[in-house]
């Protein structure tokens, strides 16, 4: 674990976090399913249907949500392996082993018992552990085909005109857009000091280091923003924000928002 | 002529530290100027002053008569009438890309200012038709380079058809081709009631992008004239530290003499 | 994978979708908007006009710092969330807004947390980690010099207390949903834990590792702040200013004229806080039986009754017994039937939470009103 060091790791999470980025704009220009609708109905759609995963209480009933979904990223043209990759293995390896042990301490009538070490797994136990996972890879694959196959742009866009507050909405975006910069930033002070470095640093010097990188990265962090401000006044901001919105219902929007919301209802009032 | 902006012994510090000191000079309309200095020599500071984002401690600046101060402009009508008027264009273009695409960048000013949601579409596509980048109307400014970074800043202040044009540093860090194009520019954007003020410590485009260069130094104006009166005076350039000199090699002989890298090849006799 | 260890025991922070039940959720995204729309309110009093870009970068900072992996002694690794240096930097409001916004943007685009627990996410970690590391920091470093080792410390203790109080309000989060959401076999049907397993487990990763990152992290940066850029830790009324300019701006801190108002907040809070404790004190409200109660075939109809016809559990789940210490004393019949409603039971849960908040917020301004007025330096 810590033969890598800190400094290449944080790198590594960081060229993550821009692929993930370039991936999620080129599937959105695709012509898919979800990217013929308008993007508000895309959001209150999966929202809808992220809902009614945890609103249903049994195990049908959520199984049918994610086959609703992986249908759905089929349509969009995201790919399954991407899907595997991205969220299904990692909530596996994550929720899943958190659910391991309620197999065990889940009071309950005994499924099974392991012979050597007289735990016994319980029915309950393995409901709510299916239960639990399910439904959170069924939330993660229905969020995730929503932001790979729409815009971040068309996202907040589209949260704007369902009344989040323009404030709100501008932050989110100024945040997203100035996180690449400081990505960046770190990446090549990081880059910087790895090529300096003569050997191997210890922990308390590693420690120092992440902490004058995070020091000279706030630094920087406040001017840019700053800038930012001067940037904005002079090009007339006052304080209120306005944000040009030109989206347009379709009847196909009608459509779809119909049919979101009614899989939704229909699944939920079966699997109560 | 009339005049555009008129500073009358302005001082200005940042905390504690002085950046202005006693500066005066009047612009008039239809100048082309160069505010010539080095890193620090505090032009970047006067033109945010002459964009009314800065507020002197001491001292007047006035733009067509009308006072600058914090508030006048705290005044709606007299506020938006400025913002559209002048237009300053930064150094860094990141701290200017603020919004999440290019054409939304480009529709900030013209939003800002209230005007119509069908005028603004407008506008701005036939804007960045004019700049050639229709095709990163979607695009967000991570994904652009220097070069384009450079070209959708200027956009997104010229989609304001303003009369004064306050250009920082506008061909640092690019390559000559990009630089070139940029001078072209400034030299096309001209007519009558229009004012370009650019400043710059690259002494090679000065005389293609002025008429008239202020040289600052330590925060005050310590020279003003033509830029071949400017470029000719080596004492003065030393002293605004513009140019410098060092040992170096050309023609097969190492000599030193006070020069400018980008300067034209230049003989002499050793 | 071989990151999974100790990325996971500070990713459990963000809770993902699935994990807090439907109820859960509204209750918490409540308590979250109530905060969001405060801090809003006052940041923009605060700041004005620069609110929007200054909480915006320093939510890209503390989305890019939550990204370090930060070495530790024993040679693993944890994150920081950054909520210290926040809190410090831009006060309890300003902070609860950015940590908010990075948390919506891990949430929506990288997928670190759910959608529908982002409430509760940001109530955990923006709200109440902003509020404890500012009150602690202010606490600790009371009238030091600001280039003093006592604030340093107070960093260090701060970034620590505020992820482990974090820790903590999600530890209970988690522990209540098996014993309040279970179907009629008893299976929980959403995180799985009680209180007695969730609160250690989420406690021993918090108290060793992800705390003492967010410490390291606090503390270093502080130190370096000290040196390189004193300004910074004035606080958000030091960022008000722009260069140059002042900002003619009467609501920065705490005038005396304004008692009145907040005589009322005060009462207003403490109402809220103590109404539902009262009624709950008076009865025993749906959802927190006592053992007995369970057992007795008679109350267990009722209950039954009560729970839209879903049977209490054949045995009592474990976190009950610890619950039933809390809440005591059976309802008086005259009672009336409402107050066994679910519904009614959350109408509680809101007003306690919103009185919280309101008492939380009021500390602060106390705590950063009454030590640092008078030290500032220049």
């Amino acid at each position: 674990m810590s033969r890598h060091s800190f400094l290449e790791r944080t790198l590594r999470g960081f060229t993550r976090a821009v692929s993930k980025a370039l991936q999620s704009e080129h599937a959105a220009s695709q012509p898919g399913l979800l990217q013929q609708l308008d993007p508000r109905v895309r959001v209150i759609g999966i929202l809808a249907l992220v809902i009614a995963v945890i609103l249903c209480r049994r195990l049908e009933a959520i199984a049918a949500i994610l086959l609703i979904a992986i249908t759905i990223a089929v349509a969009s043209r995201v790919s399954i392996a991407s899907l595997a990759v991205r969220v299904w293995l990692v909530v596996l390896g994550f929720s899943g082993v958190i659910a391991l042990p309620a197999l065990f301490i889940t009071p309950g009538e005994p499924l099974f018992t392991l012979p050597a070490l007289h735990l016994s797994i319980s029915v309950q136990g393995v409901r709510t552990a299916v239960l639990l996972v399910l439904r959170v890879e069924t939330a993660a694959t229905l969020t995730t085909v929503l932001v790979l196959s729409t815009a971040w742009t068309h996202i907040l866009k589209a949260l704007r005109s369902l009344h989040l507050p323009a404030e709100i909405v501008t932050m989110l975006a100024m945040t997203h857009r100035y996180v690449f910069l400081l990505i960046e930033t770190a990446n090549q002070m990081f880059e910087s000091r790895q090529s300096r470095a003569v050997g191997v640093l210890s922990g308390s010097e590693q420690r120092k280091m992440a902490a004058r990188t995070a020091g000279v990265l706030l630094s920087k962090s406040i001017e840019l923003s700053q800038e930012v401000y001067l940037a904005m006044l002079s090009r007339g901001f006052r304080g209120e924000v306005r944000v040009l919105t030109d989206f347009r219902f379709k009847p196909r929007d009608y459509a779809g928002l119909t049919v979101f919301l009614f899989t939704g209802c229909l699944v939920v009032w079966m699997g109560r | 002529m009339a005049s555009t902006f008129e500073v009358q012994n302005i001082s200005f510090s940042y905390e504690a530290i002085p950046a202005i000191r006693g500066l005066t000079l009047h612009i008039a309309e239809g100048d082309r100027i160069a505010l010539l200095g080095a890193n620090g020599s505090g032009k970047s500071t006067l033109l945010r002053i002459l964009d009314a984002l800065y507020f002197p401690s001491a001292g007047t600046v006035t733009f067509k008569g009308d006072a600058l101060t914090e508030k006048h402009l705290q005044q709606d009508e007299f506020f938006l009438n400025f913002r559209r008027r002048v237009a300053l264009v930064f150094q860094n273009p990141d701290v200017q890309l603020f919004n999440p695409t290019v054409f939304d960048e480009v529709a900030y000013g013209p939003l800002q200012l209230q005007w119509s949601k069908e005028e603004v579409i407008r506008r701005v596509d036939e804007m960045l038709h004019v700049m050639s980048i229709s095709h990163l109307r979607d695009r967000p400014p991570y994904r652009l380079s220097l070069g384009e970074k450079k070209r959708v800043a200027l956009a997104s202040v010229l989609v304001l058809d303003p009369e004064v044009l306050l250009l920082d540093e506008p061909t640092a860090t690019l390559d000559p081709k990009s630089q070139s194009q940029v001078v072209d520019f400034i030299q096309q954007w001209k007519g009558t009631a229009r004012t370009v003020i650019t400043a710059t410590h690259q002494l090679e485009i000065v005389e293609d992008i002025a008429d008239r260069v202020f040289v600052l130094e330590a925060g005050t104006v310590i020279a003003e004239g033509t830029p071949s009166e400017i470029l000719s005076d080596t004492g003065l350039l030393l002293r605004a530290n513009l140019i410098h000199v060092h040992r170096h090699s050309h023609g097969g002989v190492v000599h030193s003499h006070p020069h400018f890298h980008g300067q034209p090849r230049h003989e002499h006799e050793h | 994978m071989e990151e999974a260890n100790p990325v996971e025991i500070d990713e459990i922070m963000h809770i993902p979708d699935g994990y807090l039940s439907p109820s859960t959720c509204a209750t918490f995204y409540l308590f979250a908007a109530t905060g969001w729309y405060a801090a809003l309110k006052r940041i923009k009093r605060l700041l004005a006009t620069r609110a929007i870009p200054l909480i915006s970068v320093f939510a890209a900072f503390s989305f890019v710092v939550m990204m370090f992996n930060v070495p530790l002694p024993g040679g693993t690794t944890g994150h920081a969330v950054g909520v210290g240096i926040a809190a410090i930097v831009l006060g309890p409001w300003g902070s609860i807004l950015a940590i908010s916004i990075a948390l919506a943007i891990q949430a929506l685009f990288f997928g670190d947390g759910g959608i529908t627990t982002l409430g509760a996410n940001c109530f955990n970690m923006a709200i109440v980690g902003s509020f404890t590391a500012y009150v602690v920091y202010r606490m600790i470093a009371a009238h030091s010099n600001l280039e003093s080792r006592r604030r340093v410390l107070a960093a260090a203790v701060a970034g620590y207390v505020a992820i482990n109080a974090s820790a903590f309000v999600t530890a209970v989060e988690l522990g209540i949903q098996p014993v309040l959401f279970h179907d009629a076999s008893g299976t929980p049907l959403y995180a799985p834990y009680p209180l007695h397993v969730a609160i250690p487990a989420m406690m021993i990763g918090h108290l060793t590792f992800a705390g003492l990152a967010e410490a390291a992290i606090s503390a270093g940066m502080v130190s370096y702040l000290q040196r390189a850029d004193l300004g910074l830790l004035r606080g958000v009324s030091g960022l008000a200013q722009a260069p140059g300019t002042i900002v003619a701006d009467a609501s920065l801190g705490d005038s005396p004229g304004r008692l009145s108002p907040r005589r009322l907040w005060w009462a207003v809070a403490l109402l809220m806080l103590f109404t539902p404790l009262g009624i709950l004190a008076a009865g025993t409200a749906w959802g927190e039986w006592s053992s007995a109660d369970l057992m007795n075939p008679h109350t267990r109809e009722q209950i039954g009754a009560a729970s839209g016809n879903h049977a209490p559990p054949s045995s009592v789940p474990v976190g009950i017994e610890k619950l039933s210490t809390v809440w005591t004393a059976p309802f008086p019949g005259y009672a009336p039937r409402f107050i066994k409603s679910p519904a009614f039971g959350y109408l509680l849960s809101a007003m306690f939470g919103v009185g919280f908040m309101v008492l939380a917020s009021l500390v602060a301004r106390v705590a950063g009103g009454k030590w640092p007025r008078r030290n500032l330096h220049p």
